[in-house]
């Protein structure tokens, strides 16, 4: 061993001399035993996975801290949220600062999670591959869940500032699940601790989106990069096996896998795995931690100066007795808005439902095919880890063809739906918003 | 090699991250109201010199008018609101009309229930909310009076005073909304609508008509930028261009009296009210005239004696105008002869040595030296003269003890 100084001592594992220390680092570091020891380049490409992945940890790990710090300001009581929420623009140190990158970080997450998802589609990370016991199905369905838990997070600390774009849009939201058939009233009672948007619905909101829906994702994350352990890396690791077979070692037969390999038999990695192979392989520690404290400062960069350049809005506080027009569901759910506008159809004396066509039946279909799309997924595992693989072109125009029309729906609802939830195209003015004076 | 380019990307992308956050970090330090508090301080060095230059505020001032549910900001930029001295100084440093402040301090008041205006906010723009989108109570200032040719450039305020003066038939300094008043009176406008529970129900009922929103009102006949105020002018000149269906006359008013009815009909909305800001409300339980002329009788008249020994508690003294609010003990207008009567002892010796519960009153609660016990005897039997003086004039029946 040689001699260190105390700095060296401390952050040796961070900046590991050669093989034998970047091993050894993954098993000596705490925080450094989460990562594998080593990654293949092909993961590591910015290109494959656009690491939307740890854009959306990132995005989850400043909301953590800007809630916390919220946390000591915000009153979550009907009487006092909004002038707390007031307080925290206009006189607390920095109030707006932290209250605008939690907002930032907050839509950022929403649409980073459903980019992951989009990629993770497009390329077939939810196929299994070569290896024995993968199941990256799996891991797509808790990826699923994790989107609606997100959504959930978003939908739930939209209510808390107490204004009329939150009121609202809680109303919204909440009307539309209550179309749901058998459980809708019920759900909407839970939801609310009553039949009004009050005082218990704030408090409830308030307790799911400090406690329990972040707990709840932070488990499911940590499921899901197991899962990504388990099944030998990222999706593309997969493809690996097409491109160097010949250079399966001789030993791999004979090696057994019982510590550091937490794979049950034989994936992608192991059959390929040399020893020094760099030509497919590099140290976790440093390359891959490298590459996330990069994407980290990205993104918290991104996030801070969206946050100086676009204040967070606060309308005037919340009055049940008085409907803004147009009051909106938040973006994410404004494509359901607008389906449900859409599937609202009068037909003589008879109007169809469109609450719970496009409220709940549609949204609800199209989620159940999302999470069980991979059990319909005929292609074959040389399609895993594969942009637009050929293989998969209808089922990815199909993907991709959905998706637009819900940016297309969401789009309408957002630019193109006015006052009285008229139609306007974008070149028509709206009317001006009347007020007192 | 790729680990060199991530290294020097975090550099850069670390650079760029502490440039935000010094440029977060230093606007902190320099807020608009820095700058007004420090022209504020440069005002008061030049005239009234350093010393009361240094008492001159600073930082972020709060006025938290708790029982209003009221936090205004506004003396943060509006430091010479107090001061003696600057009622002609430039504006924000303009000291406030005293005479208004006597009747309505600001730590009661603050200061957005009168002016209106967003009293959170820590700068201009925000805090007047003449412009804000989602602020709908703006500073009912000379701008806003400029915008609606109000003749007197502050009197939208008077929108604000009326929300407390509602029920004075005139108040002093409300030229406006006097008038306004003064013409429901005169041109009956109760005959069709509800004016605080009186009045017909042929036009709607307008007690708390300012509470409308702002969206329920119907604009397409108005030109130019919707507004409640808008609305309310229009309609008062000529109720028939803004509802086609209307009954109401058009009573030809004038500008003048259109803008006292719109100012007038915009504060009646509903305002939770502490009784204590209630003009006129008695919060106090104030003794008539009668009884202050008897308290005053009692202190200073021929039976002071007994107030100050607060003989009175238990003893009335009636031939002494002395009035026992409690009578526990007998007349003592009658001691003379009635100490006799019940103790067989005069009333000398009962004072030297009383009985029962007097034993206990005059050595513990009300001690009394010689020459007091020799006052308490000459004063009762003064009293006792006056009553049998009284009896010759009026014979009645001995009280009952």
């Amino acid at each position: 061993m040689q001699i260190r100084t105390a700095w060296e001592k401390v952050t040796w594992s961070w900046n590991p001399r050669g093989e034998r220390e970047a091993g050894d680092s993954i098993v000596r570091n705490l925080l450094l035993h989460w990562f594998p020891a080593k990654v293949s380049l092909p993961s590591l490409s910015f290109r494959y996975s656009l690491w939307l992945g740890t854009v959306a940890a990132t995005l989850f790990f400043l909301l953590t801290v800007t809630g916390v710090a919220l946390m000591f300001l915000y009153v979550p009581s009907v009487e006092r949220a909004y002038l707390s929420v007031k307080d925290i623009e206009f006189v607390t140190s920095y109030g707006w600062f932290i209250r605008g990158v939690h907002r930032i970080a907050a839509h950022l997450m929403v649409a980073v999670v459903v980019l992951h998802m989009v990629r993770a589609f497009l390329t077939g990370a939810f196929k299994n591959g070569f290896g024995n016991v993968q199941n990256r199905p799996l891991n797509w369905i808790i990826g699923v869940v994790m989107l609606l838990i997100t959504l959930f997070l978003s939908f739930t600390g939209y209510l808390l500032p107490w204004d009329q774009l939150a009121y609202w849009a809680v109303t919204v939201g909440t009307n539309i699940a209550r179309a749901a058939p058998v459980v809708g009233e019920g759900v909407r009672y839970v939801l609310l601790g009553g039949h009004q948007i009050e005082q218990s619905a704030l408090l409830r909101f308030y307790v799911l989106h400090c406690f329990f829906l972040p707990v709840l994702l932070l488990g499911l994350f940590a499921w899901h990069m197991w899962r990504i352990r388990k099944d030998g890396g990222l999706a593309c690791m997969d493809q690996m096996i097409l491109t160097s077979p010949e250079e399966a070692p001789a030993s791999a037969g004979q090696k057994t896998y019982a510590l550091l390999g937490i794979t049950a038999g034989r994936t992608a990695s192991v059959e390929m795995s040399a020893p020094g192979d760099e030509q497919h392989e590099v140290a976790g520690s440093p390359n891959l931690t490298r590459r996330i404290l990069l994407v980290a400062l990205v993104t918290v960069v991104v996030c801070a100066v969206l946050a100086v350049l676009v204040a967070a809005p606060l309308e005037q506080a919340a009055d049940p007795m008085v409907t803004p027009n147009p009051a909106k569901a938040p973006w994410y759910f404004l494509w359901l808005q607008e389906l449900v506008t859409d599937t609202t159809v009068k037909l003589g004396d008879f109007t169809i439902n469109g609450a719970l066509i496009g409220g709940v039946l549609v949204p609800g279909l199209l989620m159940l095919l999302l999470a069980a799309w991979p059990y319909f997924d005929r292609s074959s595992p040389l399609a895993t880890g594969l942009w637009f693989a050929r293989e998969r072109r209808t089922q990815n125009l199909l993907f991709l063809g959905i998706f637009v029309l819900v940016l297309a729906l969401t789009a309408v609802g957002t630019f193109m739906r006015g006052p009285s939830w008229n139609f306007y195209w974008p070149w028509e003015a709206w009317p001006d918003i009347p007020r007192n004076f | 090699m790729a680990a060199n380019r991530d290294t020097l990307w975090i550099y850069v992308v670390g650079a760029l991250l502490l440039l935000v956050t010094v440029a977060v970090y230093t606007q902190y330090f320099q807020p608009e109201w820095k700058d007004y508090q420090a022209g504020f301080h440069d005002l008061i060095e030049e005239k009234l010199g350093t010393q009361k230059a240094a008492q001159a505020p600073a930082g972020l001032q709060q006025v938290w008018a708790r029982q209003l549910d009221r936090v205004d900001r506004c003396t943060t930029c509006h430091t010479g609101t107090d001061w003696a001295g600057l009622d002609s100084a430039p504006e924000p440093y303009r000291a406030h009309p005293r005479e208004i402040l006597a009747h309505h301090p600001i730590a009661e008041y603050g200061c957005t229930s009168c002016h209106g205006g967003q009293g959170y906010a820590t700068d201009m723009v925000r805090a007047h909310a003449t412009t804000l989108e989602h602020w709908d109570e703006p500073l009912l200032g000379k701008e806003l009076g400029q915008a609606y040719l109000i003749g007197n450039r502050e009197a939208l305020m008077e929108i604000n005073c009326n929300l407390c003066h509602r029920f004075d038939r005139t108040t002093a300094g409300m030229d406006y909304i006097n008038r306004g008043k003064e013409l429901v009176a005169a041109k009956g406008c109760r005959a069709c609508h509800t004016i605080n529970g009186r009045g017909g129900v042929i036009g709607p009922d307008l007690t708390y008509v300012g509470d409308k929103s702002p969206e329920q009102y119907d604009y397409s006949r108005m030109s130019g930028v919707p507004s409640v105020f808008g609305w309310h002018l229009a309609h008062f000149k000529d109720p028939k261009s803004m509802s086609q269906t209307t009954v109401m006359p058009n009573f030809g008013f004038d500008s003048r009296d259109a803008q006292s009815l719109a100012m007038l009909v915009m504060s009646w909305r509903h305002a939770n009210l502490p009784v204590r800001y209630l003009p006129g409300a008695q919060l106090a339980d104030r003794p008539t005239p009668e009884e202050l002329a008897k308290e005053h009788e009692m202190m200073t008249g021929p039976g002071a004696f007994f107030v100050q020994k607060t003989c009175f508690i238990c003893h009335s003294v009636s031939t002494l105008g002395i009035e026992s609010a409690a009578n526990i003990g007998p007349d003592l207008a009658d001691a003379v002869a009635d100490v006799p009567r019940r103790f067989g002892i005069p009333l000398e010796s009962f004072l030297a040595n009383p009985t029962g519960t007097m034993s206990v009153v005059l050595s513990t609660q009300i001690r009394l030296t010689p020459e007091e016990k020799q006052t308490v005897i000459e004063k009762l039997k003064i009293a006792y003269q006056k009553k049998q003086e009284q009896q010759t004039k009026s014979p009645q029946a001995v009280p009952k003890t």
